[in-house]
C-alpha cells in the first residue's frame, strides 16, 4: 500500500502525530491525553495514529477503550514486531497530515515541546528533538557522546541525541524515506543524506524518561553495530571499490611482499620455511585482499546494472518560464515542471 | 486556427529543441550572467531551436537567484536546482536528464570554455559522430600543479581505457542525445565519460577548443585525488569490458592464486611419493588456501553473473544506439535524403 495522494486527502488535516508502541511503553491511555493536549495547544487541525508494533493486549484494551469513548484516534496493529523502521514506516501510510510527528509510546519528552518542534520546521525539513538538560548519570552522558561523536565522524554530520523518537517533518520527507532494519535511529542522518534541511532542536526531557533496565553487553554490540551500518550506508553504497579495494589491494600488497621475501629468503638463502607458519599467513593476506577486491567490483557491478535506478542527486525544484503562448498549451509534461512563483 | 497551430509548432519547438546547452554551477553568481550572454551571442547565430540548461549545484551565493531572474526574461531558459551540493557528475547527470534537445552540449559554468566553440562542434555531430570532445590545446592554467598531471592522468586513461583523449577534463562536450542519455553517469565519472560511453561503441571526435583563464570566482578543484582516478579508472576498465562476463573476468582473475596453489600442491606431492620426506605442511597448506581463494573467486564471478542478468544493463540496448544498418533498400533510398 502505497502512500495517500493528494487526491485522497479527505480535508485537509494539518498534523498528523504517529506513535509507535514497542516493548517499552507507558499506560497509553494516559500518554493519548498528554499527547492529545499538547496538539489541541498547537490550534491546528491534527489526528493521532498509534502503531502498535506486537500484540501487547493491555495497548489493545486501552486503545479500543479510547476509541469506545469516541476518541479521534486510528490505531494500526502489526501482528508481530517488525521493528519501529516498520512500525513508523505502516503509520506514514495512514497519515495525511501536511505536517508528520513522531513521537514515542513512552514519556521521552514533555509534550508541550512538540510546538517547538513544529515551529523549527518554518527553517527546516526535519526537526529532530534533542533532551536536553538530560537527567542521568555521568556514565550515560559520556558513553552518549562517545557514540554520537563516532557517527560524526563516520558522517560528517553532529547530531547529539538520535535516540529521541520526537520529530516533526513535512511531508515531503516521509514520500521519500523508505527506512528498514533498525534505520529509523539514523533518521536525521538518512534524512539529510535525501537532501533535506535539518534541524536539532533542545526540548526538555519528560521527568518520566527513565531506562529501567541495565545497559548490557548486547546493546553496546547494537550501537556498535550501528556505526558499521552508518559507516557502510555512506561509504560504501555508491563506491564499492574505494572501500574494500583499498584495503584489499593494501592486504594482497603486503602479502605479496611478504611472499616474494619468504621465496628470496628459502632459495638464496637456504632459510628453512617448513617449521615456520609464515608462508601460511602471506597466504592468507593475499587471497583475503584478493577477495575484498573481488567483493568490491561485485559492488560495483551492481551499482553499474542499476544505475538507472541509483540517483545521486535530489532535484529541489525544475525552474522554467513559459511565455503565454506556450503557457496555454502547456502539456502534461510540461505541467510537471513547477514554475517558480 | 493559423495561431493555434503556430502556438502549438513553437510550444513543440520549446519542448524538443535541435540543441541543448547544459552549465552547471556551483557558486559562480558573477559568472553566469557574462555565460548566458556568451551562450546567446555564439547560439542565436546558428539558426537552431535550443534551450539552456542551468543547474543549480546547491550554490549558496546569489548564483540561483540570478539565474532565476534570467529564466524568467527568457523562456528558453531551465534552471535545475539541487537540495544541496551534490557534485558536478550529478550535476552534469541532471542536466542531461532535463534536456530536451536532440543534441546536447555540456561546458563549464565557469567561463573557462567559450561557447563560440559550439558551433564547430555541431558540425562535428553532423558529419555523423556521436560524441565529439573538446580539447583545451592551449590551456590556462598552472603547469606544475594542472596541466602536467592531467596531461599524464589523460595519457594513462587512454591507454587503460582503449579511449585515446587528449584533454578528458574539458567539459565542452556534444553528444547525440540518445547516446548521453543511456550511458550511466555516477559516482565522479564526469572525467571519463567518453571511456564510459564506449559500452555503447560510438563515434567520438576531438577538436581544439579555446580555453580561457578563470575570470570571476574560485577554482574548485585541485590535485589531490589521484588514487580515486586510478580506481575508478579501474572500475570504468571492469564494467564497460567485462560487466556481461563477470563468470570469465574473476575468473581470470583467479588463475594466478589457482596456479600457485597447483604447483604448492604438486610440490608437496613429489617431497612425499618421490623424496619420501615429512609433508611439507606450510607448502601444502598454503596450497590450500590458494585454491580455496581461487574457488571463491569463481563463486564471485557466477554471483555476477547473476547480478548482471538481473541487471537493467542490455548490450543489444546500446548497440542499437549508434549501429549503421544498411540494406539494400535503404542505401539507395538513403543516398538521397542524407546528401
Amino acid at each position: 500500500m502505497g502512500l495517500l495522494t493528494m487526491a485522497e486527502l479527505p480535508g485537509d488535516i494539518e498534523i498528523s502525530a504517529v506513535i509507535t508502541v514497542g516493548v517499552r511503553h507507558a499506560d497509553v491511555a494516559a500518554l493519548y491525553r498528554d499527547y492529545k493536549a499538547a496538539l489541541e495547544g498547537l490550534q491546528r487541525t491534527y489526528e493521532l495514529i498509534f502503531v502498535m508494533d506486537g500484540r501487547f493486549p493491555d495497548v489493545s484494551v486501552a486503545l479500543e477503550d479510547l476509541q469506545r469513548q469516541n476518541e479521534p484516534l486510528t490505531v494500526v496493529r502489526l501482528t508481530r514486531a517488525f521493528g519501529e523502521s516498520t512500525a513508523l514506516m505502516a503509520g506514514f501510510e495512514r497519515a495525511r497530515g501536511r505536517i508528520i510527528v513522531t513521537l514515542p509510546g513512552y514519556y521521552q519528552i514533555e509534550s508541550g515541546e512538540i510546538s517547538k518542534l513544529v515551529d523549527a520546521l518554518s527553517a527546516a525539513d526535519l526537526a529532530v528533538g534533542r533532551r536536553w538538560p538530560r537527567a542521568g548519570s555521568r556514565f550515560e552522558a559520556l558513553r552518549r557522546a562517545s557514540f554520537h561523536r563516532a557517527l560524526g565522524w563516520v558522517t560528517g554530520l553532529r547530531f547529539s541525541d538520535l535516540g529521541c523518537g520526537a520529530r516533526a517533518m513535512k511531508r515531503r520527507v516521509i514520500e521519500e524515506i523508505f527506512l528498514y532494519g533498525d534505520q529509523h535511529r539514523f533518521f536525521a542522518i538518512l534524512a539529510h543524506r535525501q537532501g533535506f534541511r535539518v534541524a536539532e532542536v533542545t526540548v526538555r526531557q519528560s521527568p518520566r524518561d527513565r531506562f529501567e533496565g541495565r545497559y548490557r553487553l548486547r546493546e553496546y554490540a547494537h550501537r556498535m553495530l550501528d556505526i558499521l551500518t552508518v559507516l557502510f550506508l555512506v561509504r560504501f553504497t555508491k563506491k564499492p571499490l574505494r572501500f574494500f579495494g583499498m584495503i584489499g589491494l593494501a592486504l594482497a600488497g603486503t602479502g605479496l611482499l611478504l611472499l616474494l621475501y619468504l621465496i628470496i629468503a628459502r632459495l638464496g638463502f637456504a632459510q628453512p620455511l617448513a617449521n615456520r607458519p609464515a608462508l601460511l599467513l602471506t597466504s592468507l593476506l593475499v587471497v583475503l585482499g584478493l577477495q575484498l577486491f573481488a567483493i568490491g567490483l561485485l559492488g560495483e557491478l551492481i551499482i553499474f546494472t542499476h544505475a538507472r535506478d541509483i540517483k545521486d542527486y535530489q532535484v529541489d525544484r525544475v525552474i522554467q518560464f513559459h511565455s503565454e503562448a506556450a503557457q496555454t498549451t502547456s502539456t502534461d509534461a510540461e505541467q510537471e515542471r513547477i514554475a517558480a512563483p | 486556427m493559423r495561431n493555434r497551430t503556430q502556438f502549438e509548432e513553437t510550444s513543440r519547438l520549446l519542448a524538443h529543441p535541435q540543441l541543448s546547452v547544459i552549465a552547471p554551477f556551483f557558486n559562480e553568481q558573477d559568472n553566469i550572467e557574462p555565460l548566458y550572454r556568451s551562450i546567446i551571442a555564439a547560439v542565436e547565430p546558428l539558426q537552431v531551436s535550443f534551450e539552456i540548461v542551468f543547474v543549480d549545484d546547491g550554490s549558496r551565493d546569489a548564483t540561483l537567484a540570478r539565474a532565476v531572474a534570467i529564466a524568467r526574461t527568457d523562456p528558453r531558459v531551465l534552471v535545475v536546482k539541487f537540495r544541496r551540493n551534490y557534485g558536478q557528475t550529478a550535476a552534469m547527470a541532471a542536466g542531461v536528464a532535463y534536456a530536451n534537445g536532440s543534441i546536447l552540449v555540456t561546458m563549464d559554468g565557469d567561463l573557462q570554455n567559450d561557447p563560440a566553440d559550439i558551433r564547430k562542434m555541431l558540425a562535428k555531430v553532423a558529419e555523423g559522430f556521436d560524441i565529439v570532445v573538446g580539447w583545451r590545446h592551449d590551456r590556462k592554467d598552472k603547469f606544475l600543479s594542472r596541466k602536467l598531471p592531467s596531461r599524464v592522468a589523460n595519457w594513462i586513461i587512454g591507454k587503460v581505457t582503449g579511449v585515446p583523449i587528449k584533454d578528458n577534463g574539458c567539459s565542452l562536450k556534444a553528444y547525440r542525445a540518445a547516446v548521453i542519455k543511456a550511458i550511466p553517469l555516477y559516482s565522479e565519472m564526469h572525467r571519463f565519460i567518453p571511456a564510459m560511453a564506449s559500452i555503447a561503441g560510438p563515434r567520438i571526435a576531438e577538436i581544439k577548443v579555446r580555453h580561457h583563464p578563470r575570470r570571476f570566482g574560485t577554482s574548485k578543484y585541485g590535485l589531490s585525488r589521484i588514487y580515486k582516478v586510478m580506481l575508478d579508472l579501474l572500475v570504468i576498465k571492469t564494467v564497460t569490458g567485462f560487466a556481461s562476463r563477470p563468470l570469465l573476468w574473476f575468473t581470470l582473475l583467479s588463475l594466478p592464486a589457482l596456479v600457485f596453489s597447483l604447483t604448492a600442491f604438486a610440490y608437496a606431492a613429489f617431497a612425499v611419493l618421490v623424496r619420501g620426506t615429512d609433508m611439507p605442511l606450510p607448502v601444502a597448506g598454503a596450497g590450500l588456501i590458494f585454491g580455496s581463494g581461487a574457488v571463491m573467486l569463481m563463486s564471485s564471478g557466477a554471483i555476477g553473473e547473476l547480478v548482471f542478468k538481473l541487471g537493467e544493463v542490455r548490450e543489444p540496448d546500446f548497440a542499437r544506439l549508434t549501429t549503421d544498418c544498411v540494406t539494400e533498400t535503404t542505401a539507395q533510398n538513403g543516398t538521397a535524403h542524407n546528401g
